[in-house]
């Protein structure tokens, strides 16, 4: 380990503890992302060294975020909104550590579930039961938190009868209740939630919805969403991120004005 | 190692082997005996091949059971390695979806090569007995000779699956590769046809730690006519052998844990 990186760990741990102190669930501070984008078919040996060869490097920068900073306390509802390309899921990737920062710190104080898409490691050959254990492992869950919890997300997607049956069997649906069912009832301190909300039939998301109310002030969620409508009604919160900064923060009424304003 | 031994890990770990190993064989009629059976039927050709018709056992006792060995870890070695450097690809979109340690992939890869080889094991032993071969404690040794070759393996499969990520070449050239090892080692020959050749070839070659596991595994299961790296190229070449596992294993680790970082993003 070299030690800048050990430097930063201290730095990261004394964050932590910090924001333990607190009732701040996640910190971001002064968050960079940016990817490198091959410019041509620079897959493989062959491109890599002709490329080098040639003296060029294969591959464009692509800065997603640029300067990202904000706090989520304890059993808040927040929404992240933008369009398409701005640096959301970037930014979820982020918080979930799948990828690391450029530059700048994210501190969670706390289990961290992500759902950046649901149903991950979902295998069609598998039954629901054995989806279930395997995505809840995925997840971070041992076999006896998911004994817990099994019974209730069974319950909640309305699947009692079909848990022993492969999931090829399922229809699309039924599919996505049980991924979804995952999603909500696993039992993390904060929730991380991508474009996952508008599953099933009216009659599901009915419920749904009515869960999410129920979460309010005891479960601290980041929803990352195009629907307006979801943000005003279940979030505490919004942030719009356009361009790889945040452009408008606050109350979700003001943030989703500002996010109509995007296209005019 | 801390990492290895936290629960979260290890739930995960386990939850992937068994998913891989119930799925391998699903819907085959045979199922698992098939990991039985491609052994069983590669020896069966090198058996008539070079025992019936080429006669290449000479005076090594219990040769055919001495040709099932180098078969049975071969196939382990090249499994181990197949599966192991795919796994980074093969599991990438959980890798780009969900944070875990990456290294619990390609263990999770290696693992039914692992069980496939033990129960491989067994199978030798029972041929080896009705072949007449006395058990003695020296059977024993087999386990470290076993857990040397699958840390060649899992070094291997890190470093190369790691570098597969970015050039997807790698697993083909890897491929070519150990077809030419194969011949390298001294698998369906007998070591004392390179000795007659050129000592100084045959010493060489059993420098390669899978000649030297091979050999050992020969040695102290079998015949003790089986020529080992430790007769043949001296001990300080036995140990060069080990040595060489270590090394390969310690920068492949190194080099993974620098690169597993940003697989998310290139896989």
């Amino acid at each position: 380990m070299k030690w800048s990186d050990r430097y930063l760990k201290k730095m990261k741990k004394q964050a932590a503890i910090e924001a333990a102190n607190t009732n701040v669930a996640i910190k971001v501070d002064g968050l960079y992302k940016s990817f490198k984008l091959p410019t041509e078919r620079a897959w493989g040996l062959k491109q890599a060294f002709f490329n080098r060869l040639k003296g060029i490097k294969g591959f464009r920068k692509q800065e997603v975020l640029r300067g990202i900073s904000f706090e989520v306390k304890r059993g808040e509802f927040l929404g992240i909104v933008g369009r398409n390309g701005s640096g959301k899921s970037t930014l979820l990737k982020l918080l979930a550590e799948i990828y690391v920062p450029d530059k700048g710190s994210v501190s969670v104080n706390g289990t961290l579930v992500p759902f950046i898409e649901l149903g991950v490691g979902f295998n069609p050959e598998l039954t629901g039961r054995e989806n279930i254990y395997l995505n809840g492992a995925l997840l971070g869950f041992s076999n006896s938190e998911m004994d817990k919890m099994y019974d209730e997300i069974v319950r909640f997607a309305e699947l009692e009868d079909f848990m022993d049956q492969k999931l090829k069997n399922y229809s699309s649906g039924m599919q996505v209740r049980l991924a979804f069912s995952i999603a909500i009832r696993a039992r993390g301190d904060i929730l991380i939630l991508d474009e996952v909300l508008a599953v099933g039939d009216a009659a599901f998301q009915e419920k749904c919805n009515d869960y999410f109310k129920s979460l309010h002030g005891n479960q601290t969620v980041i929803l990352v969403t195009h629907d307006m409508a979801n943000v005003e009604r279940f979030c505490d919160r919004a942030i719009l991120i356009d361009d790889g900064k945040i452009t408008c923060e606050g109350k979700p009424s003001k943030v989703t004005k500002a996010y109509m304003k995007l296209w005019n | 190692m801390g990492i290895f031994l936290s629960k979260k890990n290890h739930v995960l770990l386990s939850e992937l082997v068994k998913t891989d190993f119930k799925l391998r064989y699903q819907g085959s009629v045979l199922g698992y005996l098939w990991a039985l059976i491609k052994p069983l039927m590669m020896f069966a050709i090198l058996y008539v091949v070079f025992c019936k018709i080429l006669r290449w056992g000479g005076d090594i006792p219990h040769y055919p059971v001495y040709l099932l060995v180098g078969t049975v870890f071969w196939n382990f070695f090249t499994e181990c390695t197949g599966q192991g450097i795919h796994a980074i690809e093969v599991r990438g979109d959980l890798i780009r979806k969900i944070s875990f340690p990456k290294y619990i992939v390609v263990v999770s890869a290696t693992s039914t090569a692992v069980i496939n080889v033990l129960i491989n094991i067994c199978v030798v032993i029972i041929f080896a007995l009705i072949n007449g071969v006395t058990p003695t404690w020296s059977w024993l040794l087999v386990l470290p000779s076993l857990i040397e070759l699958y840390i060649l393996a899992l070094g291997i499969s890190l470093l190369l699956g790691s570098i597969n990520v970015k050039y997807r070449d790698i697993g083909s050239i890897w491929e070519v590769i150990t077809q030419a090892l194969f011949y390298a080692v001294p698998i369906i020959y007998p070591v004392k046809m390179i000795t007659t050749a050129s000592p100084l070839a045959a010493k060489i070659l059993l420098i390669n730690p899978i000649a030297q596991v091979i050999q050992d595994v020969r040695h102290n299961l079998i015949t003790t006519a089986a020529e080992t790296t430790w007769e043949v190229s001296g001990m300080v070449w036995g140990f060069v052998a080990i040595a060489i596992v270590i090394v390969i294993f310690g920068i492949s680790v190194l080099y993974f844990r620098k690169k597993a970082k940003y697989f998310a993003e290139e896989v």
